[in-house]
């Protein structure tokens, strides 16, 4: 291999590294949608709460979710009404308080927040901070039966466990129920549990349990997202991380979609100086296009969204950014054509500047106008050869003639057919004058066959360079992500060292092809 | 298809691409270019190593040169206008003898003075130069080409073309005009190439049109076994073209002139590949071959002694190429 060739690799080699490591990252972490007109679900999550004030100074905490990447808040609104509020943050847990306060509130009162999220599936990672810290030892028991039932059942699950996953298993299904039936621990479970036997004390039973056994784990406070617009209920799940790895463990079942609030068993709401407190949750969903749902991620990937993406230029500058990055789309199926099959055409990179001027007319009227305007300009040039021009001059008349010719298609056509009428109007004629131009002296010099050959080759890139470029899928890929663009450079370097035959020249050289 | 890639590959095909990229890109440095590019640059470097070339009567580089035309264009032996950039002999006219009012054209056919001012305009406006930039217009003397070809070409000049590679003349290839060609001995016009054996100079296969053929299709005569005259001075000629030109893999092409013998007509720094139909000999295993010799240490006597050395591996490999007539399994 020789220097150049691994100089040229390399690069290829890095450009399309790079380029698809941008992509992969916007694609699997902000999760943006491969096809222009993907939809998704956001929900609009509230929480409403109502209470009477009798003139008491109010305090109202109220767990909100973290702001973090996993459940984006693009929108949160508070809505205070008098009360003054602030934010307070356990830095220990992620947990956020909203603090609602008001010195003599009268009458009824609303306060409501809103947040728009994507929610969170069973692959969500969990915060980092959670899974590197040791769980703390669990809390001293005062009740001495407690204490030795606990000691007894942590011992008896330990004993019948091989390792941290088989206990966690073997803790859950037993404090749920949900093994065979053959609780052998029955007992004590029911000592620990004092006979109130909700999940959420199940959970606290089973976070003890893990703890006593060094693993991490943590109750969660959240709601299940489903469609619909509905009041929903609180849901309580534990978090847990065995050998590097989250787990959930969700005791009515896994939810698909999944919405955390706050971790521990602190209820939501801890208020004083009111009465009559009604707390709602709420969840609307509705469907959004995909695209704005990712592009408006928080978090630490937030600069690919800046500096990986048109979307922050002003408008008329997005338009013609939109075209721009699709042309190499072309050009790369160009380089394909000439390297690999060995496709003929009228000068190197004009049947992509035809194949963008056919968005302008469509396909059929691009092919269409374009060769009745080559062949009629063909027929101009030859006819100009006889009055011994200049070459300068002789392209200018060819140039106005093409204009006329254009002109007249275009008063022909308006009558019956505007769109081809005036879809013309953009078509370019300085490449149609130098396509002539070239052509003529293929003509001439080479062979009519020749000219005619390279004509049809130019007009078969033409069109697959335009089909590619006015795909919408195409469009969209490469205008959400433009770093691609490093990914076609990469195998434009990569055919720039091909040494192989092309297509063409199989049958060429078919009579050398003996064995 | 797969059949015929590994046929062409065990062969030593070599096509366009990897002419580019190994031989072209690598060995030929753009900044030399121009020594081939332009005809005057060539014949001027040729002339320091004592390379004939056709005689030059005179170069028009502007209108002002314009004036001195009909003196310059006084031969009665005829001359040849060419643009000095011009490739695959596009643009150049060739002057049989003086008519009245004008000239004739070696294809037989009558050009008047205005024709022939016009075709001077385009060539000083760059039509056939590479990129169109403005050319200069070479009228040089015309070739009276040797008779021992005319038994296997339609009227114009016969051409040799010898690929060198770092000054070892690797390949080379008789070409011949036919009528389709218009007189020219260009491949891509219709002209026949015949394999010549850079050892001994004789003709072997032929083609037409990347296909093979064994007689002239307009003469009908027999192409192969016929020994190119002064073959020793065309090797050496190609050979030495290397100590000035500079540029690792090109294209020379040599006329057999009546009177004054091999004389160098132009020079290609991307020469075809279609050679290998001519010859039925894949490129790769000579070229390998030749790019593994220090050919930097070698006098050019010792680079044609080691060519024709090569020229004995290739007819090997040609033996085992097959039966020609036998189309290739695709």
């Amino acid at each position: 291999m020789t220097n150049s060739l691994r100089h040229a690799l390399l690069l290829a080699l890095l450009l399309i590294i790079v380029g698809s490591g941008i992509f992969l990252t916007k694609i699997v972490k902000l999760q943006y949608p491969l096809a222009p007109d993907e939809k998704a679900t956001i929900w609009d999550f509230e929480i409403y709460l109502e209470f009477d004030g009798r003139d008491d100074p109010a305090r109202l905490a109220v767990y909100l979710p973290a702001g973090d990447v996993e459940r984006t808040f693009p929108q949160e609104q508070f809505f205070n009404g008098p009360f003054g509020l602030s934010l307070v943050t356990e830095p220990e847990t992620r947990n956020r308080r909203a603090v609602w306060t008001y010195r003599y509130p009268s009458n009824r009162k609303v306060l409501r927040y809103t947040a728009k999220t994507i929610g969170e599936t069973a692959s969500t990672p969990l915060p980092t901070s959670f899974t590197r810290n040791d769980p703390p030892p669990p809390a001293e028991e005062p009740d001495p039966v407690k204490r030795q039932a606990f000691i007894v059942w942590s011992a008896d699950m330990r004993r019948r466990s091989a390792d941290d996953a088989s206990f966690a298993d073997l803790t859950l299904s037993e404090i749920f129920r949900t093994g065979s039936g053959n609780q052998q621990s029955a007992d004590e479970i029911s000592v620990l549990m004092n006979d109130r036997s909700t999940t959420l004390t199940r959970l606290e039973l089973a976070r003890e349990t893990f703890h006593s056994q060094g693993i991490p784990a943590r109750i969660v406070n959240g709601v299940y997202l489903t469609e619909g617009r509905r009041r929903v209920d609180l849901q309580h799940w534990l978090e847990y991380h065995i050998n590097g790895e989250d787990l959930r463990f969700f005791p009515n079942g896994e939810p698909s979609r999944f919405f955390t609030i706050w971790y521990g068993d602190n209820q939501l709401v801890e208020a004083s100086g009111i009465y009559e407190l009604d707390t709602q949750l709420t969840l609307k969903s509705q469907q959004n296009a995909a695209i704005d749902i990712a592009r408006n991620t928080k978090g630490p990937l937030r600069a690919f969204n800046k500096f990986f993406s048109f979307n922050d230029l002003p408008l008329t500058t997005q338009l013609v950014y939109k075209v721009l990055v699709t042309i190499p789309v072309g050009i790369t199926i160009l380089v394909f054509l000439r390297q690999f099959i060995g496709i003929k055409t009228v000068g190197t990179f004009m049947p992509v500047l035809i194949g963008i001027a056919f968005r302008e007319t469509a396909l059929l009227n691009g092919l269409l106008l374009f060769s009745m305007l080559v062949a009629l300009g063909l027929a101009i040039r030859f006819y100009l050869e006889r009055l011994q021009m200049l070459l300068v001059p002789r392209l200018a008349v060819v140039l106005i003639s093409i204009i006329i010719m254009m002109a007249g298609i275009t008063l022909i056509m308006s009558d019956s057919d505007q769109s081809i009428g005036l879809s013309i109007s953009l078509f370019p004629m300085v490449i149609l004058a130098m396509t002539i131009e070239r052509m003529s002296i293929t003509w001439e010099e080479s062979s009519p066959g020749e000219a005619i050959k390279q004509g049809i080759g130019s007009m078969i890139v033409a069109s697959l360079t335009y089909l590619a470029m006015s795909n919408a899928q195409v469009e969209y890929l490469m205008y959400q992500f433009p770093e691609l663009l490093f990914v076609l450079m990469g195998l434009c370097v990569l055919m720039g060292r091909y040494t192989g035959l092309r297509l063409s020249e199989l049958w060429r050289f078919r009579q050398l092809a003996t064995s | 298809m797969f059949k015929t890639i590994s046929a062409l590959r065990r062969n030593g095909v070599m096509g366009i691409n990897e002419r580019n990229v190994r031989y072209v890109n690598a060995l030929n440095p753009r900044r030399l270019f121009y020594l081939v590019d332009d005809k005057f640059e060539t014949k001027r470097v040729a002339a320091e190593a004592d390379i004939p070339t056709p005689e030059l009567y005179g170069v028009i580089r502007n209108a002002r040169d314009m004036k001195k035309l009909d003196e310059l264009l006084d031969h009665k032996d005829g001359f040849v206008l060419k643009p000095a950039q011009g490739s695959q002999g596009k643009g150049i006219i060739v002057i049989d003898k003086p008519l009245k009012g004008g000239w004739r054209l070696a294809n037989g056919r009558r050009i008047t003075i205005d024709a022939l001012k016009f075709q001077i305009n385009n060539i000083l406006s760059g039509m056939y130069s590479l990129g169109g930039q403005p050319d200069k217009a070479l009228i040089e003397y015309r070739v009276k080409f040797d008779d021992v070809f005319s038994e296997i070409s339609f009227k114009g000049v016969p051409d040799i073309r010898v690929i060198v590679l770092r000054g070892i003349p690797v390949f080379s290839m008789l070409r011949l005009p036919t009528a389709e060609s218009d007189g020219k001995a260009n491949l891509h016009r219709g002209g026949v190439g015949v394999g010549v054996d850079v050892a001994t100079g004789k003709t072997q296969m032929a083609m037409q049109h990347d296909t093979m053929i064994d007689i002239h299709p307009d003469t009908a005569n027999p192409i192969g076994n016929l020994q190119v005259p002064f073959w020793e001075d065309i090797l050496s000629m190609s050979a030495r073209s290397y100590d000035v030109i500079g540029l690792g893999y090109i294209g020379v092409d040599i006329v057999l002139d009546k009177d004054r013998g091999p004389l160098l007509l132009e020079l290609n720094a991307r020469p075809g590949i279609s050679i290998q139909i001519a010859n039925r000999i894949g490129m790769r295993p000579v070229l390998e071959a030749a790019m593994k010799k220090s050919a930097e240490q070698l006098t050019w006597q010792e680079r044609v002694a080691y060519a024709k050395t090569l020229s004995k591996k290739a007819v090997d490999i040609s033996k085992n190429g097959g039966d020609p007539a036998e189309p290739a399994a695709s």
